[in-house]
């Protein structure tokens, strides 16, 4: 019995201090979406982070696609041959990737790459007093820190997002093409014959909301780091786990969402 | 005018500041003593706004800055210059942007921004580091760009937390001199925090002790030498027997 109490009043305080977690996202997330609309607007910075996580997450975002869309083709040929409907292989891939995989896990990669360098980046600057000494320059550290990695995050996710896609379908076409021997014409055709824009949007909705959650989240645990390395270490280990969860979490919520309002 | 009345700051259970009382005339030196530790550091930063106290009053020129909109309290920051004691340079811009960094702001010609970035580095003894990015200097001169950067507005009031710790004898002694001249042409108010007595003998007008969480002591360098109070004496003194020893 007492055991019982115990967890389920641990239980409820992981809860409650899950709720404020949130919370404070969310008013941090206010702030973010306040500042950005007040200048100075860094675009030179916007494109300097920009380039920075689009060039670091380049390679690898290319060959986990790929890598994917093989598997998928692979596996999905594995049942399609039973039911002798292989040429829908093509179509499989290409929905897959595109209102799933594609954004999923572009946005674990960045999450994993840039989200963690932003909170380690960050959170230097808390403990070493950086961010003190913006302020006492009067510079807002969200307008001068957070917001232009806001929108380069943003940018960013969305066009490696469609890289990803199509490097996706490419691989799916090797596999197809040159393994299962699909016809080529057959393949592309199969490829983009079911795919509607609402296929297409959705799958980008999910990538904005992901770029949204590894910003915030990689930036708020920046801005609370604790005093010292070990503490930059702790909220960078942090940020990626938690960016982990929401957006596989987010993702689901989506899915769902789409599933039932926007067919 | 900087006038501190009753502040409490205390971090979880830890009592940092305990109901303290300073009065800081304008145009006045003051050094602050204490030990390490007894939050010098903390009070600097209460004075610029950066921390919020518990309760009590901070009032600069007679505004309470404990109870400013951001948006004010931005205003009254351009008033002040801050040196941190860990320089607290930006590692990611090169030591001009360091120095320029509320010119380059405000969007200042590039010129502009140069020819005062380089008479601020003269000031501090420095050449030919503008485009060096933090990283790649000493830390003595790491703490000379952000004495820089901290006169480079030509603020009114400027806090120096440990202005020479860390830069050799002679750089100390030209960082003192500094401090000097500011307060005798520019009649700048300042506060500054140090372990140094010597300095703290040249440069003050005041001195104030920090002990447990208030100030123990308020007076001229020749008041403090010559002080009755035993904490005071022995930290003056740096003798390792004494009431601080004891207490604690
Ligand atoms: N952000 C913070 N969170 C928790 N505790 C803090 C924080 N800042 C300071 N402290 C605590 O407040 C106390 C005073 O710190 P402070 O940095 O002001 O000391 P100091 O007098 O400047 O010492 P030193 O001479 O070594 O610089 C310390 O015990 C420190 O642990
Ligand atoms: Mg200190």
């Amino acid at each position: 019995m007492a055991t019982l109490k115990k967890g389920i009043e641990q239980l409820g305080e992981g809860a409650i201090s899950f709720i404020g977690y949130i919370g404070s996202i969310v008013i941090f997330m206010g702030e973010i979406i306040f500042w950005a609309a007040h200048p100075p607007f860094r675009i030179k910075q916007l494109i300097r982070h920009a380039e920075k996580i689009g060039a670091s997450s380049l390679p690898i975002v290319t060959l986990i696609s790929l890598f994917t869309g093989m598997v998928l083709a692979l596996q999905s040929a594995y049942q399609m041959q039973k039911i002798q409907a292989e040429m829908y292989i093509a179509s499989l891939v290409a929905l897959s990737m595109i209102r799933e995989l594609g954004p999923v896990l572009t946005a674990l990669i960045v999450a994993g790459r840039c989200g963690a360098s932003i909170t380690a980046e960050i959170g230097t600057m808390k403990v070493t007093e950086q961010i003190d000494a913006l302020e006492t320059l009067a510079a807002n550290p969200i307008n001068y820190l957070v917001v232009p990695r806001f929108w380069a995050m943003l940018v960013s996710l969305l066009i490696l997002t469609i890289y990803a896609n199509f490097i996706g379908i490419v691989g799916g076409y090797i596999v197809g093409v040159y393994k299962l021997h699909i016809p080529h014409h057959m393949y592309v055709k199969m490829t983009f014959d079911p795919l509607t824009q609402s296929d297409m949007r959705n799958g980008l909705y999910k990538s904005i909301v992901f770029a949204v959650v590894i910003c915030v989240i990689a930036c708020y645990e920046g801005m609370n780091a604790r005093e010292g390395a070990e503490g930059v270490g702790k909220a960078t280990t942090a940020s990626v786990v938690k960016s982990f969860v929401l957006i596989i979490a987010c993702d689901c919520i989506l899915t769902a969402l789409m599933y039932f309002i926007g067919r | 005018m900087i006038e501190i009345i009753n502040l409490c700051k205390s971090f979880g259970k830890h009592r940092v500041l305990d109901n303290l009382n300073l009065m800081i005339e304008r145009g006045e030196t003051t050094v602050i003593i204490g030990r390490s530790g007894c939050g010098k550091s903390v009070l600097l930063k209460h004075i610029i706004g950066l921390l919020k106290p518990d309760s009590g009053q901070i009032f600069i020129d007679g505004k309470d800055i404990t109870r400013l909109s951001t948006k004010e309290l931005n205003d009254i920051r351009l008033k002040f210059g801050m040196l941190f004691q860990g320089a607290a340079l930006f590692d990611s811009l090169s030591v001009w942007e360091n120095v320029g960094f509320n010119l380059l702001e405000r969007g200042a010609k590039r010129k502009d921004i140069m020819t005062r970035v380089s008479e601020c580095l003269d000031l501090v003894g420095l050449k030919g580091v503008e485009e060096a990015k933090p990283a790649e200097l000493s830390g003595g001169m790491r703490k000379r760009v952000g004495l820089a950067r901290a006169v480079c507005m030509r603020p009114e009031i400027i806090l120096y937390d440990e202005p020479t710790t860390g830069v050799d004898p002679v750089m100390g002694d030209a960082v003192n001199k500094l401090i000097e001249s500011l307060h005798d042409k520019l009649r700048v108010t300042s506060i500054t925090v140090t372990h140094d007595m010597k300095s703290a003998y040249r440069i003050a007008d005041k001195i104030a002790m920090l002990y447990d969480g208030k100030i123990i002591a308020v007076g001229t360098p020749d008041e403090i030498k010559n002080t009755n109070n035993p904490i005071v004496k022995q930290f003056i003194n740096g003798d390792s027997e004494g009431p601080i020893t004891k207490g604690g």
